[in-house]
C-alpha cells in the first residue's frame, strides 16, 4: 500500500513538472461565444493551421501550442483574458482582435513586455498602441482611403449616408470617412451612430431613407451587420451599400440581400507562386473547402511571425520573451508571409495595398477595384 | 410621412414583444419560476424553423409545427428534469434561477456549435416593403405579425377565462396550496404552463427570423424584453404584458424622429425605470405578486 501510495505521489509530481523549456505557447483572445463569435471561429482556422505547418516543420525546438481565451469581443472580458494569459500561463506572445478589446489588451502587453498581434481589429487608432502592440491587417483608416473615391469618383456616388456603431471603431470610421468623402467632392447627408446590441432597424432605414443618399457606408460588425443589412434591403433602402473588412464573413457572403454590397479589404494574392502560399491555400482547401480569406491569412501569418522570431532567438540562444520578440523583429527588415513579402512599419503596423470587393450573392466576391 | 412611418414600424416591433413577453410573463406569473431559459426556448424555435424551412425546404406550415414541438418539448422538459428536481430538494428561487440560466447559455453555445455561429435569415417576399403612400413603405408582414399577436392574444384569453385548464392554471399562479386541496397536481399544471408559454415564443421567433434573422446569442435579447414587458405590464398580467410589449416597440421607434438612435434602446429602460418609480404595479396597476 505504501508503494501504491508513493507511486501515486511520484506520478503526481511528474504529472506536475513544468513542460520542459523548449515547449511554447502562445494566447488567442477571441470572441467564441456572443453574437461576434463567427468571427472568433474564423480566425481560430488560420491559427489552428499556422500552428499545425509550424509543428509539422519542426521550426522551433519545441511543440507550440496556443491557449484560446473567449473575449466575447468586449474589453473587459479581453482584459481578464490577457491577463490570464501573462500571469498564469506566461505566455510572451498573444493574438488580440476587435479594436476595443486590442486598445484594452494593448496596456496589459504594454505593462508586462508582452507582444499583443491583431489581425482582425482595423480601428486607426490600433496603430498608436506601444511598440508591443502589432497588427498583421492594414488599419480602416486605409481602407476608407480607398473606398471614399472609388464611391465618389468611380461610380458618382456623392450623397453618402453613414450607419456605424457606438464604439472606438465606429467612431474612428466616421472621422476617417467624412474626411475623406469631403476630398473626393462628395457629401455626408447623414450620420446616425447605434448600439453594438441594437438588433431592430427599421426605424433607422426609414430615417436614412429620409436623407435620399446615393449609397449607404455600414460600420458594424458580426451578427449585427447581417441583421442590418437585411432590414435595410427590406425596408426599402435599394441604394448601394459599402462597407469594410467586416464584410469579409462566410454568413454576410451568403445573405440574398447582401448582393451589390462593395467592402474594402486588403488585397490578397493566393495566385502568388511561392511555395508557403501555395501549401496554406491547398492545406486549407483540403481542410475547409474553401479558399482562405484574409482574416484567416492574417492571423496564419501572425503565428508565423511568432516562429520566425522565436527561431532566430533559439539560433542566438536567447530567451523567447516580449522584449526580445520585439528586439528581433526591430532586427528582421521584411517576413515571408502568405500573399506577399511585407515588412512592419515603425508603428508595428503591415502596410498592404487595399481593393474593393462586391458581394455576388452566391455566397462569394469578387474583386471590383484593385490597386494597380 | 417620417412619424407614420414609424408609428407603423412601432406597430410591428410593438406586437412581436408582446408575442416575446407573453410566454415569459404568462410561466413567471402562473409559476414564480424565473424562467431565463426562455431566450433559449425562443432561439431554438427559430433555428428549427430555419433549419426546416429555409435548409431543408420543407412547406412552411410543417416548418412551424416542426418548431413548435421542438420549443414545447425543450419547455416541458426543462421543467420536468431540471426544475422540478429542484424545487423537490430546496425549492429556492435563485437556484432555479441559476440553473435555467446556465441551461440558456448552454443552448446558446450547443446551437453555435450545431448551426454555426454567423446569423442567419430566412428569405421570404413578406418582409419586402411596398411603398403605399408616398414615402411610406410597409412589409406584409407587418399584417401577419399584427395578425398573429391578435389571434395568439385572444386564444390565450379564451383559454384563461372559458376553459376548465385556464381556471386551474390562474389558481396555481394565485394559490398553489389551494389547488391541492381542490384534488389538482400543481407540478402537472405547471408542465401546462410550460408547454403554453413555450408554444407562445414560436410565432415571435418564426417572424423575427423572418424580419431581422437569428444568432445563437439571441435569447439574450428576448429575455431583455420579456423582463423589461413584464416589469411594465405588471406581473401576472397578461393583458399587461402584451400592452407593455406594445409600448416599447412603440417608443422605441418613434422616438427616431426625435432623437439619434443610438439612444433608441435606452428608451426602453428609461420606461422601465419610470415604471418601478412610479407605478410598480404595472400597466393595469395589478399588484406585483411576491
Amino acid at each position: 500500500m505504501k508503494k501504491f501510495i508513493l507511486g501515486l505521489t511520484l506520478a503526481q509530481a511528474a504529472w506536475a513538472l513544468p513542460a520542459v523549456a523548449a515547449d511554447y505557447a502562445i494566447g488567442a483572445i477571441f470572441p467564441m461565444s456572443g453574437p461576434n463569435a463567427e468571427y472568433g471561429q474564423v480566425f481560430g482556422t488560420g491559427v489552428d493551421l499556422a500552428v499545425e505547418h509550424i509543428n509539422a516543420d519542426k521550426k522551433l525546438s519545441g511543440k507550440l501550442t496556443v491557449i484560446y481565451e473567449d473575449s466575447q469581443a468586449l474589453p473587459a472580458q479581453g482584459v481578464t483574458a490577457a491577463t490570464k494569459l501573462v500571469n498564469v500561463s506566461k505566455v510572451p506572445f498573444a493574438l488580440s482582435a476587435f479594436t476595443g478589446v486590442s486598445k484594452a489588451v494593448a496596456a496589459v502587453g504594454q505593462r508586462t513586455k508582452t507582444v499583443m498581434a491583431n489581425g482582425g481589429g482595423v480601428g486607426p487608432d490600433l496603430a498608436t498602441l506601444g511598440e508591443y502592440f502589432w497588427n498583421t491587417i492594414p488599419l480602416a483608416n486605409f481602407e476608407v482611403r480607398v473606398m471614399a473615391p472609388f464611391l465618389v469618383k468611380d461610380k458618382g456616388l456623392k450623397r453618402v449616408a453613414m450607419i456605424y456603431v457606438d464604439d472606438p471603431l465606429g467612431q474612428s470610421l466616421l472621422t476617417e470617412l467624412s474626411t475623406e468623402v469631403k476630398a473626393a467632392g462628395g457629401e455626408m447627408v447623414g450620420t446616425f451612430s447605434i448600439p453594438t446590441t441594437a438588433q431592430q432597424f427599421s426605424g433607422i432605414a426609414a430615417r436614412v431613407r429620409d436623407t435620399k443618399p446615393d449609397v449607404v457606408y455600414v460600420a458594424s460588425y458580426g451578427n449585427q451587420q447581417v441583421q442590418l443589412v437585411k432590414q435595410l434591403r427590406d425596408n426599402a433602402i435599394t441604394q448601394p451599400i459599402a462597407s469594410y473588412s467586416a464584410f469579409s464573413t462566410p454568413s454576410i457572403a451568403s445573405l440574398p440581400e447582401a448582393k451589390g454590397v462593395y467592402f474594402s479589404g486588403q488585397q490578397l494574392n493566393l495566385t502568388r507562386d511561392d511555395p508557403l502560399t501555395k501549401r496554406v491555400v491547398a492545406d486549407y482547401k483540403a481542410k475547409y473547402n474553401k479558399e482562405p480569406g484574409a482574416y484567416v491569412v492574417n492571423y496564419y501569418n501572425a503565428v508565423l511571425t511568432f516562429a520566425e522570431l522565436a527561431a532566430a532567438l533559439e539560433k542566438a540562444g536567447k530567451p523567447v520573451t516580449g522584449e526580445n520578440l520585439l528586439a528581433q523583429r526591430k532586427a528582421t527588415k521584411s517576413f515571408e508571409f502568405v500573399g506577399a513579402t511585407v515588412s512592419f512599419a515603425d508603428d508595428g503596423t503591415v502596410k498592404a495595398p487595399i481593393q474593393i470587393n462586391e458581394i455576388v450573392g452566391d455566397g462569394t466576391t469578387r474583386v471590383v477595384f484593385a490597386p494597380k | 410621412m417620417l412619424f407614420a412611418q414609424l408609428f407603423i414600424n412601432g406597430l410591428q416591433t410593438g406586437a412581436l414583444y408582446a408575442l416575446i413577453a407573453a410566454g415569459f410573463s404568462l410561466i413567471f406569473g402562473m409559476t414564480r419560476i424565473f424562467h431565463a431559459a426562455h431566450g433559449a426556448t425562443f432561439t431554438i424555435a427559430g433555428y428549427i424553423f430555419y433549419e426546416c424551412y429555409s435548409v431543408l425546404h420543407i412547406n412552411w406550415i410543417v416548418a412551424a409545427l416542426a418548431a413548435a414541438i421542438a420549443a414545447s418539448l425543450f419547455g416541458v422538459l426543462i421543467d420536468r428534469v431540471i426544475y422540478a428536481r429542484i424545487q423537490k430538494h430546496e425549492g429556492s428561487f435563485f437556484t432555479v434561477f441559476v440553473a435555467s440560466f446556465g441551461m440558456a447559455i448552454v443552448v446558446q453555445n450547443l446551437i453555435a456549435m450545431i448551426f454555426d455561429r454567423g446569423a442567419v435569415t430566412v428569405s421570404t417576399p413578406l418582409s419586402k416593403s411596398l411603398e403605399m403612400l408616398p414615402g411610406l413603405y410597409v412589409a406584409p408582414i407587418a399584417a401577419v405579425v399584427v395578425l398573429c399577436a391578435l389571434i395568439f392574444f385572444m386564444a390565450l384569453q379564451w383559454l384563461l377565462t372559458q376553459t376548465n385548464l385556464g381556471i386551474a392554471l390562474r389558481a396555481l399562479g394565485e394559490n398553489p396550496t389551494l389547488v391541492e386541496v381542490y384534488g389538482l397536481t400543481p407540478r402537472l399544471l405547471s408542465q401546462y404552463v410550460f408547454l403554453i408559454g413555450s408554444i407562445l415564443v414560436v410565432p415571435a421567433a418564426i417572424l423575427t427570423a423572418a424580419t431581422s434573422g437569428l444568432n445563437p446569442a439571441m435569447g439574450n435579447h428576448v429575455m431583455l424584453i420579456s423582463i423589461a414587458a413584464t416589469i411594465v405590464g405588471g406581473v401576472g398580467s397578461l393583458r399587461g404584458a402584451a400592452m407593455a410589449g406594445l409600448i416599447l416597440g412603440m417608443a422605441e421607434n418613434l422616438c427616431l424622429a426625435v432623437i439619434d438612435p443610438q439612444w433608441s434602446e435606452a428608451v426602453t429602460f428609461v420606461i422601465l425605470f419610470l415604471f418601478i418609480l412610479f407605478r410598480p404595479g404595472g400597466v393595469y396597476g395589478r399588484a406585483i405578486v411576491t
